[in-house]
């Protein structure tokens, strides 16, 4: 049973990319792509059912399998690097393959190790996320990709390639959390960057293969830092045994032999989860076509970044690098907050808006409290579900107007009232409470206090937070006075999961007091050992026993209460109020209208008929890349240092 | 259960009217610095009856849904406020109101209407993180965000949380919309945005708007009177002293730049926010 789940997990994506990538029939290739979302989907439930256990696959040498497609993968970045003459694609390909070689052959590292994998709770969280969306936004990319190729007019179809490594991105996701050893962790972890890399580069345009080769240095990069942990950790430690993850977080090996490889790792998990100063690569793979950005941002990818941060939280707990780290992620958080206010373009707000919550995650795991690791746990599912959501919204959004700036989102409520709508739940549930990335945020910020200066980068990044989001929400929603919306149809393959993730926002939503309970405070207590924080009611969550009030209440949330808020004040308003064709009039522009009351033309100077134009803000001079991205550079390469150095001091 | 429900039902009934009054106090008090007789103190009620019987007109088919938003927003927050529940979330359902209320001006398609939404987003940035300090300062003070746990305490808040006490009063008065930050929109005569975010609600909608600016007032000088809680009388003279300060400065200031207010607000504000955390945080420390 357990050999299948794990089969049917990391190996069904490889065979089914590889199916739809030699089937070439639209239809064929859907049902293969619709078939493998549901398998994947059921068998994560399943492994919810089973409970925690741990698992070497028996059969093959599977050790030497990984280790021949690890050289297979570093010699193909030599040979992206060669190709494209990009040096630090090479560079950081050589300073990968170079000790990696060194050590498996030279030293003859011995990297056996049982189990291979341990599925705990906190690896079931990760996959039902990266199952269950992840699958969404495969089928999701089915009608989108057709839509993409037949506006681009293409010749032949590169769908299968393109469906091929999007599929396999979910096997390595798994594979990659239910690693326990490290050197199959690391292995994932080049799966994952090599299919990040194929699936920016997807289009071909010179942009794309740019912004593909920075992605793949910067995580090279990380990959460089990963190979270093792994080493040092194999020779101080002498052995295998040093190299399971289960050893390292458990304590096993003495705190001060740790610290440098975890500062690694999470340097590693940094580069991954596009912290500053590596945030240029995830903006730059917003050139790949949409479901490419809906895949790295909430399901797989990133998370894997942040993943690692919260996995090794043990480890680190109660140093001064957990400190540093908390710091740096609220940082990030301060200044990609900041810096979205300025994005005139909607995937770059939704990929800053990314960068800032893995932010917040990784602070959460640095604050390494009880409640923030359970805040950072509450917040990758959350964000996993209004990101992938938006990321689709994005691109059904795209596909009606073929543009993906702001501005000439203007007034989208008028002409696609469906899209907008779902979008603006969307957006409402990434910053405003009952929503679950406002709980996770509530939670975060009533344990930050633990780490004051995060605290004040939280404060700040929220109240930034709102007004990216409002400022973009009310470009969508500005309508002329006219009644009745226009029909709006939208193919199978993008309402689907539209709706299905739309539902998920709510019923995560309604029902986290058990879901809490159930699973999310097991896997809690893999990260720390804590007692119980949260307590639900049957519709309050309620945090208790704090630093100094003993025994006492921390915090309230009353979840369902405010879910009925939300409706009565914008659910019933919207069912209810209906307009007379006699109560609409022109807004207030002095008389100077021309026509009925739905129009949007004046009389300009000289009394010429003008359309008058309204546009948004977004206080470039102010908040600007140019402006600032020095200042956030320089800044979060500081605090990596710093992080690097707690590392080298406190050993 | 009941007594909690009697407790809202009295508040939401009780907040208004005070809410009315000090809003008639106001034009009252403002006619006589300038030299006018000024209308009678009940006059916000008599306005917002009489909106109420006026036709609706529409300029959106959506502006609607943000202004029951925003009072019902307000209105829970209030609730909070008297159930005595978690500070920290009361600013959030604040944002939200906040938030409903520049969407419902975002969702016409009005210059005037617009040109206060983007400013009233301002405003936001310039006060919420003010508010979300005080959230911090005061589970600094007492480890806990829950309102309930700032009344068990004997001595005042006020003492230990001074500097974000001056910090709150610059909130008040970008949230009372005063000058001189009297920016998204105003309640005197400042024509080149008409009236800003408002510009564009008329008859029962405006009277609406007006019922929550009562709620509003009494929830942000209620925040206030939370800095002396025990006994609770001398908070509330606290708060009214801060209202009476309000209405001077707002006589005697002209109005400043979105800008300049986001300036003041992220220096002077922040400044002493973190002074003041900090300094708890220092002297307490963390167990």
């Amino acid at each position: 049973m357990e050999s299948w789940m794990m089969a049917i997990a990391i190996l069904l994506p490889l065979v089914a990319g590889i199916l739809v990538f030699v089937i070439r029939q639209y239809h064929v290739q859907s049902f293969i792509v619709v078939l493998t979302a549901i398998i994947l989907a059921v068998n994560s439930i399943l492994f919810l059912q089973q409970g925690s256990f741990a698992y070497s696959p028996g059969g093959f040498n599977w050790g030497l399998i990984v280790t021949i497609l690890d050289y297979v993968i570093l010699l193909f970045y030599l040979y992206v690097g060669i190709s494209l003459r990009n040096w630090l694609v090479l560079i950081f390909a050589l300073t990968q393959l170079i000790p990696l070689a060194y050590w498996e052959f030279g030293m003859k590292a011995h990297v056996e190790l049982t189990p291979a994998f341990v599925v705990d709770h906190l690896a079931m969280v990760m996959t039902l996320v990266i199952s269950i969306i992840g699958s969404l936004i495969c089928i999701y990319a089915l009608r989108y990709m057709y839509d993409h190729e037949h506006h681009a007019k293409l010749a032949k179809s590169r769908q299968p390639r393109f469906l091929f490594w999007l599929i396999m991105f979910l096997g390595a996701m798994n594979g990659l959390v239910f690693a326990n050893n490290l050197v199959w962790l690391y292995f994932f972890w080049e799966v994952t960057t090599l299919c990040c890399f194929q699936l920016i580069a997807h289009d071909l345009t010179k942009e794309a293969i740019n912004n593909a080769a920075r992605a793949l240095w910067m995580n090279a990069l990380g990959g460089t830092a990963f190979v270093f942990a792994l080493i040092y950790l194999y020779t101080t430690q002498g052995g295998a045994n040093a190299l399971s993850v289960q050893n390292i977080i458990s304590g096993n090996i003495p705190g001060a032999v740790i610290i440098l490889p975890v500062a690694l790792l999470c340097f590693t998990g940094f580069t991954k989860a596009a912290q500053m100063p590596f945030q240029s690569w995830l903006l730059g793979a917003m050139v790949a076509p949409t479901p490419v950005s809906a895949l790295l941002h909430s399901s797989t990818m990133v998370k894997a970044g942040v993943y690692l941060v919260l996995r090794f939280a043990p480890a680190y707990a109660g140093t001064h690098l957990s400190t540093i780290i908390a710091i740096a992620g609220a940082f990030t958080f301060f200044a990609a907050s900041g810096l979205a206010i300025s994005q005139t373009t909607g995937k770059r707000v939704l990929a800053y808006s990314t960068i800032a919550n893995l932010g917040l995650i990784i602070a959460c795991a640095g604050i390494n409290t009880p409640l923030s690791i359970a805040a950072a746990i509450l917040l990758i599912i959350f964000h996993a579900i209004s990101k992938g959501l938006l990321f689709l919204c994005a691109g059904t959004i795209e596909h009606q107007i073929w543009s993906r700036e702001i501005e000439d989102m203007e007034g989208l409520a008028a002409k696609a009232p469906l899209t907008t709508l779902i979008t603006t739940v969307g957006m409402l549930s990434m910053f405003l409470p009952p929503f679950g990335m406002l709980l996770g945020k509530w939670l975060a910020l009533e344990a930050a206090f633990m780490v004051p200066l995060a605290a004040i980068f939280f404060v700040l990044a929220s109240s930034l937070t709102i007004v990216f989001w409002t400022k973009w929400l009310g470009r969508l929603l500005q309508v002329l006075p006219k009644l009745g919306w226009p029909r709006e149809k939208l193919s199978l393959s993008y309402s689907v999961p539209l709706w299905l993730l739309l539902i998920g926002i709510f019923v995560i939503g309604l029902g986290i007091g058990p879901i809490y309970q159930s699973f999310i405070l097991s896997a809690t207590n893999n990260v720390i050992a804590g007692n119980q924080i949260i307590t639900f009611g049957w519709h309050s969550l309620i945090l208790t026993g704090t630093a100094f009030v003993e025994k006492g209440i921390l915090g309230l949330f009353p979840v369902w209460p405010l879910y009925l808020v939300l409706a009565v004040a914008l659910l019933l308003p919207l069912l209810f109020i209906g307009l007379k064709p006699k109560e609409l009039r022109p807004v207030y522009l002095c008389g100077e209208q021309t026509g009925n009351v739905g129009t949007d033309e004046w009389l300009a100077e000289a009394d010429v008929k003008t359309k008058f134009q309204l546009g948004g803000y977004y206080y470039q001079k102010a908040l600007g890349e140019k402006t600032l991205n020095p200042w956030v550079n320089t800044i979060a390469i500081v605090l990596l240092v710093i992080m690097l150095g707690c590392g080298v001091i406190l050993k | 259960m009941i007594n909690q429900l009697i407790t809202i039902i009295v508040a939401l009934i009780v907040a208004p009217l005070i809410g009315g009054l000090l809003f008639g106090f106001d034009r009252k008090i403002t006619a006589r610095l300038q030299g006018r007789y000024g209308p009678p103190i009940i006059q916000p009620f008599y306005d917002f009856f009489k909106l109420l019987g006026k036709e609706r007109i529409a300029v959106s088919k959506l502006q609607f849904i943000w202004i029951y938003g925003y009072l019902i927003f307000m209105v829970v927050s209030l609730v909070f406020l008297v159930l005595k529940l978690d500070f920290l979330l009361l600013v959030f359902l604040l944002g939200f109101a906040g938030v409903c209320f520049v969407l419902g001006a975002f969702s016409t398609k009005s210059p005037y209407a617009h040109f206060g939404a983007n400013r009233e987003l301002l405003q936001i940035l310039a006060y919420e993180p003010v508010l979300l300090f005080l959230a911090l300062g005061i589970y600094a003070k007492n480890g806990s965000f829950l309102i309930n746990e700032i009344f068990k305490q004997d001595k005042p808040l006020l003492f230990t949380l001074w500097p974000l006490f001056i910090a709150v009063l610059v909130v008040l008065t970008i949230k009372m919309r005063k000058s001189p930050f009297d920016i998204s929109t105003s309640h005197h005569a400042h024509q080149e945005i008409v009236r800003g975010t408002i510009t564009e609600y008329s008859g029962p909608y405006y009277a609406l708007i007006q019922l929550v600016e009562w709620y509003e007032l009494v929830l942000l000088l209620g925040i206030i009177a939370l800095f002396w809680a025990n006994p609770l009388w001398v908070g509330i003279l606290i708060a009214l002293g801060t209202f009476i300060l309000e209405l001077l400065i707002d006589n005697i200031a002209a109005r400043m730049t979105a800008r300049w207010m986001v300036r003041l607000s992220w220096s002077v504000g922040l400044i002493l926010g973190i002074i003041n955390i900090a300094y708890l945080y220092l002297t307490k420390g963390v167990a």
